[in-house]
């Protein structure tokens, strides 16, 4: 077909207009803003008659000889035509009326206003009138049904309606379009109409395309779409022969499509591209008029010589021709499906795309889930009908070559639209008034209306800094604000270049701000501030620093277009893409930078982990300074910084909706106290400027297993909580000063919650598990833990936790050793490998040191551990032949030395680590103690390895290298015994250094103390069986005294083990066979048993015997596994 | 009781405010306060919401049931209804006055709040004397008067039980004449 486009002309003055033809087809009637009617007479008429009907008229539509107006003064008025002579007043509103339309017969009238109401008056009777009420906003467009039986409307709301017009009530309702305050911001007038003659199809126009009814199933059939549209649409006018729909958009696209195939017949572009907004055909179906913003008069002529011919067959068999068209193809009656079916399935995405492009220019999709959900029912009623579709595929082909074959069979995951650079805690740009930024600092509110175009810039807290108004002369479209300054961005125009406005208040000299033009070609896309730096991303992928006063610093490509980003303190977090996502996800990337002193990469690029099908919608730091991300399902996702920067999620916003369509707008979140601070939005994803929204405060919760009960509950309270205090850890690793009562007040609350999680698993009889919760306890609770487990009586459970408590006894004292020895031999070069373990040493040790400081009484419990190490020495030595295992990695232990000496110190504690851990019961095992062969052996090993140390051997009191001389064993070097009774010297020395301050002062204290607790095991020495190595010390005692005089007694006594341990293991075993001889009383008892019952028995004596403080810990303690088991029982 | 006093009881209630300043838990004899951050909401008595207002401290956030709709409904079901209808608030006289009073850029209608809560108020007074009127003229011994606010009482309360005192008196020195009929009327 061929068309001839008429060259434009102007009719009315610029604003909104409408037309419509006469019945004849002679006329061609317009109305403007103007406030007149034109009738022309042909587009050639250089006198059209005017009729003025008020000061503006909204909409015209002529029946007969009556011409119905709705004007400014909120009538609707009769003229009669050709005339032009007032017929009076149909019906009035309380504001104007949009739309006015006559029904076919020309009977009545229905017109929608700005009221939200919708009326119908009888042409002949006005008093006969109905209202329709149920719209919330400006009703835009009204169409009648030709069959007169129901009304279609579309309003501002967002809703298109279709009424029944006899009962005056609702038949259904769709939300479909963008919500708008007035119909002057609808981005479409959304112009409905119903297919003519019977009534069959409504179009309704939704963005883009356009969507078509099926009247009474009222589903969806199909809709139109075409990649030449660009902006909403904003008319549809279906031809009078009802096979065409000719389809007016924003931007001036006209284009006519063949219903039946769904192809795109006609594509005309306005010739200066101004919005179409009013569409008429000839009543023969030949010409389409149109109008648009700018008062515009155009026609298409000779459209369709097909659409000539159908026009002139009776109306029936128009119809009957329609439904043969359905029904020839589909004998299933999968009618509905029809349509989309038909339209190409690879096509749809970019569809979907378009759609959702528009939908999110800054945040995603407000959509209304209802219209979503309708897409995926539709998008799978498609993939239902696939095979089916696949056979028919020869016969679609004969309807319309839409799409070349090969990409119809296509089934494969389709690519996601990326989402758009977004601000954190910003509403969409195309709101009139909107936030630019809330967050933990204060708010950017941005107005844009007709009246003003300004910023409003508040402060949570006003001593920062007092709230500022701004007009916003470059319609600043960004901003972000912290503590030192508020920084805005705009995007370019044709005149402007893109620019960046930092408003550095905190500024001591008088020059407040500064301003930044980017290059030509780039814009802005997001902005971020930092402590002392702001960044901006732009579309050339770049990512440009500034400090806070303005001197450009730091400037890197980003490997994908920026999404969103945010800054904390000296971190950088940006979110970018880093690819094409498929089926509805997003491929996100992101990286954390450190701007500091030390800069440096912390996340690479890595993937940003989001829920399916959902996008970013929150980028941010918590108060604390660790990343979170929140997506639009409403996951919120915080970096673990302690699991290799993995992302765990702590809180999902959507389960506290009340609503399905309610969500919460995230705009702050704390990690001390665990504070999720967001926006309820009722019914939508962002909050309105007015009223002002009320913070409210969602609890974290990790999603765990099987929350209901006692023990997922406390699995989740102590996950959370080491999870949220680990920012404590970060910021000490950082240098910053961090509150030391509460990481205290954290670790007690973690400590407390083991210990519950341990009584249950008591309660529950699963010692298995009681061991492992054990093994998360610090020492000293795991002293608590045996002594709740001798308490219910488990014995061996018990038993295993002392092992448990050697071993981490054990390994505080390694890590002490490790310490120490890294202090002294820091200028020797083994850097590379010791720098790597260092910091988390540091750390770990710092923990420890809490740990020992919250029990003083510990020090009586060391007094024991030495006892109790020298048993396991014992076992330990004599099994050394027996284990192989541990023979071989002695060896390779060994090897390692001759490499590298300094190195075996730092891993020695590793090893011994790991290899108790296997916690294997050895089969050889030769020794009484009922000890699994892992702790022992890792004993050993570190013994031997410790032995082998030449390079501590400096460090070592002259004395003991003496005794080494009398060494009988070659193997044994000398420095063996050193590290163990350096390692009580240490631990010792930790607790009261940590009492008193760590003064250097207090070693004599120290001396004195440990004069305290040395003795107390020897009072005891009569009721508690003695041990090997307290024999032999009796007897070796005076040989020792001789050697050193000036020694004291505990000085005596660590000599005294230092030697013991020299001895060969023969000899070692012969004194603890001579001591076990000594306690043979009661063999059944375990011994581990008696060691427990001994260490309480000591305590309530050293109690007695000792200071005050000691006493009231001790009460403490038991005090606090009374309630413990009080609570549990 | 003076409608001061009862004010000041009022003053007790507890309304949402958001300061715009930061300060730790204040520890006050009647309870401890806070912590307070700036942009987060908080509750405190509506003496110091109205304290912290006056100084251009805080915002203080409207009590839930003072939203137009939530009126409209009240004062209907208390027109529509013979007894006294329960109140969203003991307070809601006191709070609306000192609420409108010192914080009415802060809640959104305020004048139609206003005239909303003063017709209830109005109702209910209504009501009151309405039903004062019926136990003097029938001379009821009790009357039971559910959902009364503290203020109502208060309003009536002095007043009635002297008059209903003083008619006692009245009625007591009537008696001697006709003794023996009047007291079985009682």
């Amino acid at each position: 077909m061929t068309v001839d486009k008429k060259p434009i002309r102007f009719g009315h003055t610029e604003g909104h207009t409408d037309i419509c033809f006469d019945d004849t087809g002679n006329y061609i009637v317009t109305c403007g803003s103007d406030g007149d009617v034109r009738v022309w007479e042909g587009l050639d008429d250089d006198d059209p008659k005017s009729i003025s009907v008020g000061e503006k008229a909204y909409s015209a539509a002529l029946k007969g000889s009556k011409l119905v107006t709705a004007a400014s003064n909120n009538t609707i008025q009769v003229h009669t035509f050709p005339e032009g002579a007032p017929d009076g007043i149909l019906t009035r509103f309380t504001t104007n009326a949009n739309h006015v339309v006559f029904n076919d017969s020309g009977t009545h009238v229905a017109a929608g206003s700005s009221d939200f109401m919708i009326k119908i008056v009888d042409v002949s009777d006005s008093s006969q009138q109905k209202t329709l009420r149920g719209h919330d906003a400006p009703v835009l467009s009204i169409a009648f049904d030709p069959k007169d039986v129901y009304l279609a409307s579309s309003s501002c709301d967002g809703s298109v309606v279709v009424w029944n017009i006899s009962d005056q009530v609702r038949v259904t309702t769709w939300k479909l379009l963008q919500k708008s305050s007035d119909v002057s911001n609808a981005k479409s007038i959304c112009r409905l109409s119903w297919q003519p003659c019977s009534g069959k199809l409504l179009a309704v126009p939704v963005d883009q395309a356009v969507h078509l009814y099926e009247r009474d199933s009222w589903k969806e059939i199909g809709k139109l779409t075409d990649d030449f549209i660009k902006q909403a649409v904003n008319v549809v006018c279906w031809s009078p022969c009802g096979k065409f729909l000719a389809v007016g958009c924003v931007g001036g696209l006209l284009t006519v499509w063949n219903v039946e195939n769904q192809e795109c017949l006609e594509r005309e572009k306005h010739e200066k591209g101004y919005t179409v907004c009013g569409l008429a055909w000839h009543p023969k179906g030949d010409q389409l008029g149109y109008t648009d913003t700018e008062g515009c008069l155009g026609l298409l002529e000779g459209l369709s010589a097909g659409s000539v011919t159908s026009s002139k067959l009776p109306s029936s068999r128009e119809v009957k021709d329609y439904d043969d068209l359905f029904d020839d193809d589909d004998d299933d009656g999968v009618l509905e499906d029809h349509l989309s079916e038909k339209q190409s399935p690879s096509k749809r995405p970019f569809i979907e795309d378009d759609d959702d492009d528009d939908l999110m220019p800054s945040l995603g999709r407000s959509r209304h889930r209802g219209a979503i959900l309708d897409d995926e029912e539709n998008s799978l009623d498609v993939a239902s009908v696939k095979p089916e579709m696949e056979k028919e595929a020869g016969e679609n082909y004969k309807h319309g070559p839409v799409e070349p074959p090969g990409r119809l069979s296509y089934d494969g995951p389709l690519p996601t639209p990326r989402q758009k650079p977004f601000q954190s805690g910003s509403t969409p740009a195309h709101l009139m008034h909107r936030f630019l930024v809330w967050n933990s600092v204060g708010i950017v509110r941005g107005y844009n209306d007709e009246q003003d175009n300004a910023i409003d810039i508040e402060f949570h807290d006003t001593s920062v800094h007092h709230s500022m108004h701004l007009t916003n002369n470059l319609s600043h479209t960004l901003a972000d604000m912290s503590q030192e300054a508020v920084l805005l961005a705009c995007e370019s125009t044709d005149e402007l270049a893109s620019k960046l406005h930092c408003l550095h208040f905190s500024s001591w000299d008088t020059n407040k701000e500064w301003m930044v033009d980017l290059p030509k070609g780039e814009d802005v896309q997001v902005v971020c501030l930092g402590q002392g730096w702001a960044a901006a991303a732009t579309n050339a992928m770049l990512v440009r620093v500034f400090s806070i006063g303005g001197v450009q610093k730091e400037i890197f490509s980003l490997p994908g277009s920026v999404v969103c980003m945010a800054g904390h303190g000296e971190q950088l977090l940006v979110a970018f893409h880093r690819g094409t996502g498929f089926d509805g996800d997003q491929s996100l990337g992101v990286l954390l930078l450190q701007l500091g002193k030390k800069k440096r990469q912390i996340l690479n690029g890595e993937p940003l982990p989001l829920s399916r099908k959902s996008y970013l919608a929150w980028l941010g730091f918590s108060a604390e300074g660790t990343p979170f991300t929140v997506d639009s399902e409403g996951i919120v996702r915080m970096l673990n910084r302690s699991l290799g920067n993995t992302w765990t999620p702590v809180c999902n916003t959507n389960e506290h909706c009340k609503g399905k369509s309610d969500h919460y707008w995230v705009v702050g979140i704390h990690e001390n106290p665990q504070q999720l601070r967001c926006i309820p939005c009722k019914g939508s994803r962002y909050p309105p400027t007015l009223p002002r929204p009320a913070v409210a405060i969602l609890p974290f919760n990790l999603p765990y297993c099987q929350v209901t009960t006692e023990k997922g509950q406390m699995e989740e309270l102590f996950g959370r909580s080491v999870l949220f205090h680990k920012h404590l850890d970060f910021l000490e690793a950082s240098g910053y000063e961090i509150d030391e009562t509460a990481k205290n007040q954290a670790q007690k609350e973690q400590q407390e919650l083991l210990m519950k999680m341990f009584a249950l698993s008591c309660k529950l009889e699963r010692d298995f598990r009681c061991v492992e919760l054990a093994e998360l306890m610090p020492h000293n609770v795991v002293t608590l833990a045996i002594r709740y487990a001798s308490r219910t009586k488990r014995m061996s459970l018990a038993q295993r936790l002392s092992e448990l408590a050697l071993e981490k006894a054990a390994e505080l004292a390694s890590s002490c050793v490790e310490e120490e020895e890294e202090v002294e031999e820091e200028q020797e070069d083994f850097r590379t490998q010791l720098n790597a373990g260092y910091s988390r040493t540091a750390t770990e040790w710092s923990r420890h040191q809490n740990r020992i400081q919250q029990q003083p009484s510990r020090e009586k419990e060391q007094a024991n551990v030495v006892e109790e190490e020298e048993e396991e020495e014992e076992g330990g030595g004599g099994e050394v032949e027996v284990d192989d295992e541990a023979c071989m990695e002695n060896k390779k232990s060994l090897h390692k030395l001759f490499n590298k000496a300094g190195n075996s110190t730092e891993q020695s504690p590793k090893i011994s680590l790991m290899s108790s851990r296997e916690g294997r019961v050895n089969p050889f095992k030769v020794s009484a103690t009922v000890k699994p062969s892992g702790l022992s052996t890792g004993q050993t090993r570190s013994t031997n390895i410790l032995d082998n140390m030449v390079k501590s051997a400096k460090k070592m009191a002259a004395p003991v290298s003496q005794t080494s001389d009398k060494q009988k064993s070659p193997v044994l070097k000398p420095l063996m015994p050193k590290p163990r009774s350096k390692t009580q010297a240490t631990l010792f020395k930790v607790s009261t250094n940590k009492n008193a301050n760590k003064s250097i002062d207090d070693k004599e204290k120290e001396v004195l103390k440990m004069e305290t607790a040395v003795p107390s095991p020897e009072d005891t020495e009569n009721r508690k069986p003695r041990t090997g190595f307290q024999l032999w010390l009796e007897e070796n005692r005076n040989s020792i005294v001789m050697d050193h005089t000036d020694m004291d007694e505990a000085d005596i006594i660590k000599e005294g083990m230092s030697r013991f341990r020299l001895l060969s293991t023969e000899d070692r075993m012969s004194w603890t066979e001579k001591a076990k001889r000594g306690r043979a009383e009661d063999p059944t008892e375990l011994k581990k048993r008696k060691r427990t019952e001994g260490e309480e028995k000591d305590q309530v004596n050293g109690s007695q015997a000792d200071e005050a403080p000691k006493k009231k810990k001790i009460v403490d303690a038991s005090a606090k596994l009374s309630a413990f088991a009080f609570n549990k029982d | 009781m003076d409608p001061s006093e009862v004010e000041f009881l009022a003053e007790k209630e507890m309304v949402t405010i958001i300061p715009n300043f930061s300060l730790d838990k204040v520890y006050l004899i009647g309870g401890e306060l806070g912590p307070f951050n700036p942009g987060l909401p908080v509750d405190v008595p509506l003496w110091l919401a109205i304290n912290l207002k006056q100084r251009q401290k805080c915002r203080i956030v409207p009590p839930e049931w003072m939203d137009v709709e939530k009126l409209e409904v009240i004062r209907e079901q208390e027109r529509k209804e013979d007894t006294f209808t329960p109140i969203p608030s003991p307070y809601y006289m006191e709070l609306t006055k000192l609420l409108l009073n010192h914080a009415s850029d802060n809640i959104p209608k305020a004048d139609e709040i206003r005239t909303l809560v003063k017709d209830t108020w109005d109702t209910r007074i209504a009501k009151l004397r309405l039903s004062a009127d019926s136990f003097v003229s029938q001379q009821e011994v009790h009357a039971k008067l559910d959902n009364l606010t503290l203020m109502e009482i208060n309003t009536i309360g002095t007043f009635f039980t002297d008059s209903l005192n003083n008619l006692f008196k009245i009625r007591a020195n009537l008696q001697p004449r006709g003794e023996s009929t009047m007291s079985q009327e009682y």
